[in-house]
């Protein structure tokens, strides 16, 4: 039997963390809701999601710090991260993605463009590496 | 006597208590509304998502039946809320809710409310529930007497989008407000490539105002493919729509039209040489330099000062044709040089040289910083004599600044 996937989803804001949970939670994934940045990484490290969806602009740690943290830590080194902002600058993008973003969503998004990404990143971390 | 005071103070206590009694009563009766609302918001919300998420269904359907007049206002909110997070199917679902429980319809009809500041809220109203066909009452709008709701009609039409919205606020951009006319500017700039297009085809059909807007919007949105109309611009017979074409070309920055703003620099009008000296500058093209040097000499202290900075802009080519100006008769000239060595921290740069352990980098700050005492540019170097942390260039300068002539040229 197939085990259930599992998807952090971190927004301070309630009504975009509302709509994305009730999303995910749609297509069957198991989603753990996160307020910040810092309740982010601390659900991230006890509960190992297969997959992280994060706001940047969170209280206590943002969304680069949250993307670093995962980075070092042994753990979630390989949890994918996608990031879901209204920021649209490129040089913020291109930050992200240094500091170890997987993908990159602008606010306001659209919903099957999100779960499009969140299938094709999960489904990415469960196929075996190329050799 | 003593009965009436009694009196008079039972009764203020009384009054006192009843007030009291009121505001609390009120206080609790505020809240407990608010707390019935976040129940009934956290038993609707589901419900509404389900329904922005699905692929059909209507809403009534999946509240379960028609909604009271309290849960109404739950419901309008949550969709509001909801549809300015996202966009595609889902905020077209929502977009539909709105209309289908009559919100469209009563923001379309507070749109023609006696009060000024319900149609100002109508009209953002029916921006944010994507209301399409709300666009010809939106258009109305745009010709409120109130400028507070003109501009949110305006920025409705902007999030609506779409060919009818473009035509309205493109005949908007002849208000005769110019301050309105920049807003709706930069609505129909946020509104991409295709109603840029709208407006320079609609460009000889507006009025003097309008034309003005319709080349900042092309200069805020920047396409490349407008680059061939703004230099016909360049030609334009109103000063204003020239120099807003300059600008707009430095915007964009392309270095094909660097030869016709050249050209600009010569023009009758200085609001033109100005922002054609500021568009070279942009742009960054070191052939700019000869022209630039020669607008430096221009009577209009703009267009120096434009002139100089663009010089500034570009790179150490720029800034040596700076640095040779500070031997220039011109004092106009000599005067921005100096301003702008002295913004882009070449003085600060070129006078540390005077320290150098090197015999030829000290000789070349030496020389800077005589032509620059000569130019009259003393006021920064004045700030390094004082406050500079390495005592010796203190000690330079103050020689350098001092009113007899002085041949220290540094350590040796």
């Amino acid at each position: 039997m197939a085990t259930t996937q599992r998807i952090l989803v971190a927004d301070d804001d309630p009504v975009s963390l509302r709509f994305v949970a009730t999303l995910l939670r749609r297509e069957g994934f198991e989603v753990l809701e996160a307020a910040d940045g810092q309740r982010a990484i601390e659900i991230a490290r006890e509960h190992r999601p297969d997959l992280l969806v994060a706001d940047l602009l969170m209280p206590y740690r943002d969304g680069y710090e949250v993307l670093r943290a995962v980075r070092e830590d042994d753990t979630l080194r390989g949890t994918p991260v996608i990031i879901v902002s209204m920021k649209d600058r490129e040089e913020e993008i291109v930050r992200g993605f240094t500091e170890g973003a997987d993908d990159w969503i602008v606010k306001p998004f659209q919903a099957k463009e999100l779960l499009a990404r969140v299938r094709r990143r999960l489904e990415r971390r469960k196929a075996p590496p190329c050799r | 006597m003593s009965v009436i005071l009694i009196a008079t103070i039972v009764g203020l206590a009384a009054v006192f208590l009843g007030l009291t009694t009121v505001i609390v009563a009120g206080k609790a009766w505020r809240e407990a509304g608010e707390a019935r609302d976040r129940t009934r918001r956290q038993f609707l919300e589901p419900r509404i998502l389900a329904y922005a998420q699905a692929e059909d269904g209507s809403i009534r359907a999946a509240l379960g039946r028609t909604p009271s007049a309290r849960d109404r206002r739950i419901v309008e909110a949550v969709l509001l809320d909801h549809a300015q997070r996202v966009r595609g199917a889902a905020f077209e679902r929502m977009s539909r809710a709105l209309d289908e429980l009559g919100f469209v319809e009563r923001y379309r009809a507070a749109l023609r409310s006696a009060r000024s500041w319900r149609r100002a809220w109508a009209a953002e109203q029916l921006g944010l529930a994507g209301a399409r066909r709300a666009v010809p009452d939106l258009a109305a709008a745009l010709r409120d007497p109130m400028i507070d709701v003109r501009m949110r009609a305006a920025k409705s039409l902007g999030l609506l989008g779409g060919a009818g919205s473009v035509r309205e606020l493109i005949g908007a951009l002849d208000e005769p407000n110019r301050w309105s006319s920049i807003r709706v500017a930069d609505v129909l700039a946020g509104m991409g490539k295709g109603a840029v297009q709208e407006v320079i085809a609609a460009y000889p059909s507006l009025g003097a105002i309008g034309r003005l807007a319709a080349l900042d919007v092309v200069g805020r949105a920047r396409p490349l493919a407008a680059v061939p109309w703004l230099l016909e611009r360049l030609g334009d017979a109103a000063p204003d729509a020239r120099a807003r074409a300059a600008h707009a070309l430095g915007a964009i920055g392309d270095p094909r039209a660097v030869p016709a703003l050249e050209t600009a620099l010569r023009d009758s009008a200085w609001p033109v040489r100005a922002m054609a000296a500021k568009a070279l500058g942009r742009i960054g093209e070191p052939e700019a330099i000869p022209p630039l040097r020669r607008a430096l000499r221009d009577p209009e202290w703009w267009v120096r000062s434009n002139a100089a900075h663009a010089l500034g802009a570009l790179g150490e080519a720029g800034t040596t044709a700076l640095e040779e100006v500070l031997d220039s008769t011109d004092r106009y000239a000599r005067s921005q040089a100096v301003v702008v060595l002295e913004e882009r921290g070449v003085v600060d740069a070129r006078a540390g040289g005077l320290v150098s352990d090197h015999a030829a980098e000290r000789h070349v700050a030496a020389v800077f910083v005589r032509r620059l005492v000569a130019a009259g540019g003393t006021e920064r170097l004045a700030e390094l004599a004082a406050d500079a942390t390495d005592l010796a260039l203190r000690e330079q300068l103050r020689a350098h600044l001092a009113p007899a002539p002085t041949s220290v040229e540094g350590r040796s």
